[in-house]
């Protein structure tokens, strides 16, 4: 032979005829190879370049069409096959299906969630231009009106920006009026992002030149379809919003949902209107003042500009502001990203892409317990279904070709399975929107988790991904398997052996993978459960809260103070309520306050830092209420009232910052500008989250700041949701304008806020995983006791006739159950140690190695590894031994 | 799998129907079917290799020509090649797809599409 390398030529055809399917190749391969050269030694021989060019293109042609037909047309055949085969075993076909389902739907769940969450462009003019500018503060992330000026005038980088802000205000038309969630936005919003009016006109540029200049209000496409009947004639007429007309100008296009996902827009109103929905902070100017900080902005990259090169210019810029107003600016980083690591805001973006992922990744574990349950299902069949495998090998099928069509098999299950979970899935992310959309009632919320291109696409991709890994295992099983020695009578069927291994494998890594995932599930139920039993510094049993935002009415300083006062005194007579008091913001709640404070005089120390405290305005029974306990001083009284000396009430933790082993009463600091005496110490507690290490806290009267709005906490001497009716009627007659929401007891707002939500959804969602994956895992180890004791039934017979006692016959089989429990879980425990440690950062008061997770979840899985041997053991011993040795 | 009917296979491809033809006279190898073709019909109709060997794919897999382990012609054999041979019922269903043609050419010529050939 000769060692010469193929000429170019040579390789090109052979390369060519790669391309066709393996099994035309076989058969055919050489003559077209061969075919192919004669006809290029005759192009070359006719001596034309024209020739040879024509039987090039010709020959790039041809196989262009007709290899992927041939590839299409054995597919066609797998499948078809594939679905007489299943239509065949009904009951086989149904059980792969739905397990597969199982794992597709928790798996398309997560991308249908991840999507809504992180990559579904906004419906916007080319929405990958978008920046997200923010401020990382210990603040908030927030951008002062003047900054967002500052920064949109960078435009070497930035081709615009836009700046908004949501707020809740009543809507009133024709009588009735409703709590709806508007979004002020700067002039250019509308024409920035290149939404077009579905009627009438939208915001311009240049709308208003000055604050209250522009009292006109765009309504959302969804907001005008449901309150308006979609009535074209509504623009031009005047609504009351707060207490203020004004006059709707359009309606924005269909398709836009606003710019952010997770919040439900009702309407649009120019942000020179800011000051007439409840400004947070009164006597500051949202539009001079760079200390008010309110905007969210977004900003539009100039043609081939980078995000880098935006940053750098824009950080530039930040450097600036940060010398020029050091006051203002001195703890403040500029932070720069895409819009889509923004959400659902800028500061929240990683901690959710992380649970995301790690939820995604539980998810993709359930999947592969159930493709490897699903192989499991069809190296059983292969077994039974062995003589025509057998016969379709000595009729000629080769081994990769009966390879292939397991492999076609498994994906046609699992894209039935996709299409199972299609139902399931949509059912379950309307359950999960509206779970969303009742949160909370301050903002409306509203994620949209609907399938679209790409959730679908991930779809596709995982069941097919799923198909192949369920196909794999038979398919390698009947490439090594010797697949003819079923038809020389063996009446077990082939690859007994090695199929077999292949089976025990399969079941061991579902116990692994299923106790994977039982340990994560485990660790957060040790966390909520840690969590429920941090001491949050108040007593949260007995308690009703009930929300109320006087301000929506338009309402001052005075007639506020004169709603709570007049609310609370209805309040406190209702039968059943032991106290009552306002706190601004309930602790742990999703939305809450903090204040830089410092001690005065201020430290001399030019590196001195203020402290960051959390805030809340409350009225003087508030402690009592909550029942937190004073330390030191005197709780809020009549003294302290508007125009009376401010007066400030701080917790242990700030007052040994302050004034470590001194008496912080009759002392004085500043927080947020204002200097304010402290008249009491109260016990430390919880405020942001459950975890948060010991946190400053202040508390000021609301007579003195009189909050726009602010919570009544009652404390009942019985369930307190019993005086939820009670409560609405008191604040209604004590004023019937003021609307009342989110009514409910402190566990429950605890349940669904910041405390434990978190740890709630975690430990349900991998909880829910996990108890699947065991189920499916155990049906698995059933079936392959089952299977093996099937197997022996001839043995067990002789040994029952030979005198064995039924118990032995039990034991032997246990055993052998229990081994592969032994394999599975002790695999699971280091799959579980390296999976907790992704975790680690969604834990709350719990080792990622916690023993006591680890060995309840090993003991749970043994006894269930047992039970499932226990059943077909018990069935052996009902073999007649006569039965058996007749079928020998 | 039962024998399908002669009718099943109707009507044939052109492609198809000039293999089957090609064949009609003798054993041959791919190439020398598409050399065939491409003489008779004076290169009007060519077949690409890769058509080629799918048509030969199709025609072996439905029972219409078989593989075959005899050269029919010494001189010209390459070994290493296949051969095919029309069957019996490859011959059935050539002839039944050029009594169809036929009965469409003689439609055609009743209503003075074409013109009838001169007679003898």
């Amino acid at each position: 032979m000769s060692a010469a390398r193929p000429s170019v030529t040579e390789r090109i055809f052979r390369a060519l005829v790669r391309l066709f399917p393996f099994d035309f190749r076989s058969d055919h391969g050489h003559d077209l190879e061969q075919t192919l050269r004669t006809q290029h030694r005759e192009a070359q021989r006719e001596g034309s370049i024209a020739a040879i060019i024509r039987l090039w293109l010709d020959v790039a042609r041809d196989v262009c069409t007709t290899a992927p037909r041939e590839h299409l047309a054995i597919l066609r055949q797998d499948v078809g096959y594939a679905l007489r085969a299943l239509r065949r075993a009904p009951v086989f076909a149904a059980s792969a299906v739905l397990t597969l389902a199982i794992g597709i739907s928790a798996m398309t769940g997560m991308a249908a969630v991840l999507n809504t969450v992180m990559f579904r462009p906004l419906a916007v003019d080319r929405p990958e231009e978008l920046i997200s500018i923010s401020n990382q503060s210990r603040l908030s992330h927030y951008v002062s009106y003047k900054d967002f000026q500052d920064y949109r005038a960078e435009t070497s980088v930035l081709s615009d920006a836009i700046g908004y802000v949501p707020r809740v205000a009543t809507l009133g038309v024709s009588g009735g009026s409703e709590r709806i969630t508007l979004e002020l936005v700067t002039d250019n919003y509308f024409s920035m992002l290149g939404v077009q009016p579905a009627a009438g006109r939208l915001i311009q540029p240049n709308e208003g030149r000055a604050p209250g200049e522009a009292p006109v209000v765009v309504l959302s496409y969804d907001y005008w379809h449901s309150r308006f009947n979609a009535d074209p004639s509504i623009v031009g007429r005047s609504v009351r919003l707060g207490s203020h007309l004004f006059t709707v100008i359009g309606v924005s296009a269909r398709s836009f949902r606003g710019t952010e996902s997770l919040v439900r827009v009702s309407a649009y109103v120019p942000f020179w209107m800011v000051d007439t929905f409840m400004s947070w902070v009164e006597g500051q100017s949202e539009f001079e003042d760079r200390s008010v900080r309110s905007l969210t902005v977004l900003g539009r990259l100039q043609p081939g500009v980078s995000l880098e090169q935006a940053r750098a210019a824009l950080v530039v810029r930040a450097a600036r502001l940060a010398r020029d107003y050091p006051d203002v600016h001195s703890d403040i980083s500029l932070r720069v990203i895409p819009e889509t690591h923004a959400r659902p805001n800028p500061s929240l973006g990683g901690f959710l892409r992380m649970a995301a992922t790690v939820l995604s990744g539980l998810a993709a574990v359930l999947v592969l317990i159930t493709s490897a349950n699903v192989a499991n299902l069809l190296m059983a069949r292969a077994a039974s279904r062995g003589r025509e495998v057998a016969l379709r090998a000595a009729l000629g099928a080769r081994r990769g070709r009966i390879a292939r069509q397991f492999l076609t098999e498994g994906v046609t299950l699992a894209l039935l399975g996709g299409v199972v979970a299609i139902p399931v899935v949509a059912l379950a992310m309307t359950a999960l929107r509206n779970f969303v959309s009742n949160t909370t009632a301050v903002i409306a919320f509203d994620a949209d988790f609907g399938f679209d291109v790409r959730v679908l696409t991930a779809m596709l991709v995982m069941a097919s991904g799923a198909g192949v890994v369920a196909g794999l295992a038979p398919a390698l099983a009947a490439c090594r398997g010797d697949l003819g020695a079923t038809l020389k009578n063996d009446p077990r069927g082939p690859s007994n052996c090695s199929g077999g291994r292949m089976r025990s494998v399969l079941v061991v890594t579902q116990i692994a993978l299923s106790l994977a995932l039982l340990v994560s599930g485990g660790l957060f139920v040790r966390s909520l459960d840690h969590a429920r039993h941090v001491d949050l510094g108040f007593e949260p049993k007995g308690m009703l809260l009930a929300t109320t935002a006087p301000a929506l009415q338009g309402y001052d300083f005075e007639k506020r103070l004169a709603f709570y006062t007049a609310a609370r005194d209805r309040i406190i007579i209702i039968p059943g309520v032991e106290q009552a008091a306002w706190v601004q913001f309930p602790p742990l709640g999703i939305i809450g306050e903090a204040a830089e404070v410092a001690p005065e005089p201020r430290p001399s120390d030019p590196d001195w830092r203020a402290a960051l405290a959390a805030e809340a305005d409350i009225s003087p029974e508030y402690f009592e209420t909550a029942r937190v306990r004073l330390v030191e001083g005197r709780s809020f009284d009549a003294r302290d009232r508007a125009g009376s000396t401010p007066v400030v009430i701080i917790n242990q933790t700030l007052a040994s910052l302050f004034w470590p082993g001194q008496s912080p009463i009759g002392r004085a600091l500043i927080a947020d500008g204002d200097r304010v005496e402290v008249v009491g110490v109260v016990q430390n507690g919880k405020y942001q989250n459950v975890g948060e290490p010991p946190r400053s806290a202040i508390y000021r009267p609301v007579a003195q700041r009189s909050p726009v709005s602010a919570s009544v906490a009652v404390r009942a001497s019985g369930a307190p949701i019993d005086l939820a009716r009670a409560v609405r009627q008191a604040i209604a007659e004590a004023n019937p304008e003021v609307s009342v929401y989110d009514v409910r007891p402190m566990t429950e707002h605890l349940d669904n806020g910041n405390a434990f939500f978190p740890f709630r959804m975690a430990a349900f969602m991998s909880g829910l995983f996990g108890g699947m994956g065991l189920l499916l895992a155990s049906i698995g180890l059933y079936g392959m006791i089952a299977y093996h004791v099937g197997q022996r039934t001839q043995e067990i017979g002789v040994r029952m006739a030979l005198g064995a006692l039924a118990a032995d016959i039990i034991r032997d089989v246990l055993v052998q159950g229990g081994r592969f429990a032994a394999i599975g879980i002790a695999i699971g425990i280091v799959l579980a140690a390296g999976l907790a440690q992704l975790l680690k950062g969604l834990l709350l008061g719990v080792s990622p190695f916690d023993p006591i997770t680890y060995s309840a979840v090993a003991g749970l899985l043994i006894a269930i590894c047992l039970v499932a041997s226990f059943v077909p053991a018990r069935r052996a011993t009902t073999v007649d031994p006569l039965i058996a040795l007749r079928t020998e | 799998m039962a024998p399908r009917r002669v009718d099943a296979f109707l009507p044939l491809t052109p492609p198809m129907l000039h293999t089957l033809v090609a064949l009609a006279d003798g054993d041959k190898h791919g190439y020398a079917i598409l050399k065939e073709i491409g003489r008779r019909t004076e290169g009007a109709v060519r077949l690409s290799a890769g058509t080629l060997y799918a048509l030969i794919r199709r025609a072996e897999a439905d029972g219409l020509i078989v593989e075959t382990d005899e050269r029919p012609d010494i001189a010209l054999d390459d070994e290493r090649r296949r051969y095919y041979r029309l069957t019996a019922l490859g011959r059935k269903v050539a002839a039944a797809e050029i009594d169809r043609l036929q009965a469409i050419v003689e439609m055609a010529r009743e209503k003075k599409l074409v013109p009838r050939p001169r007679s003898v």
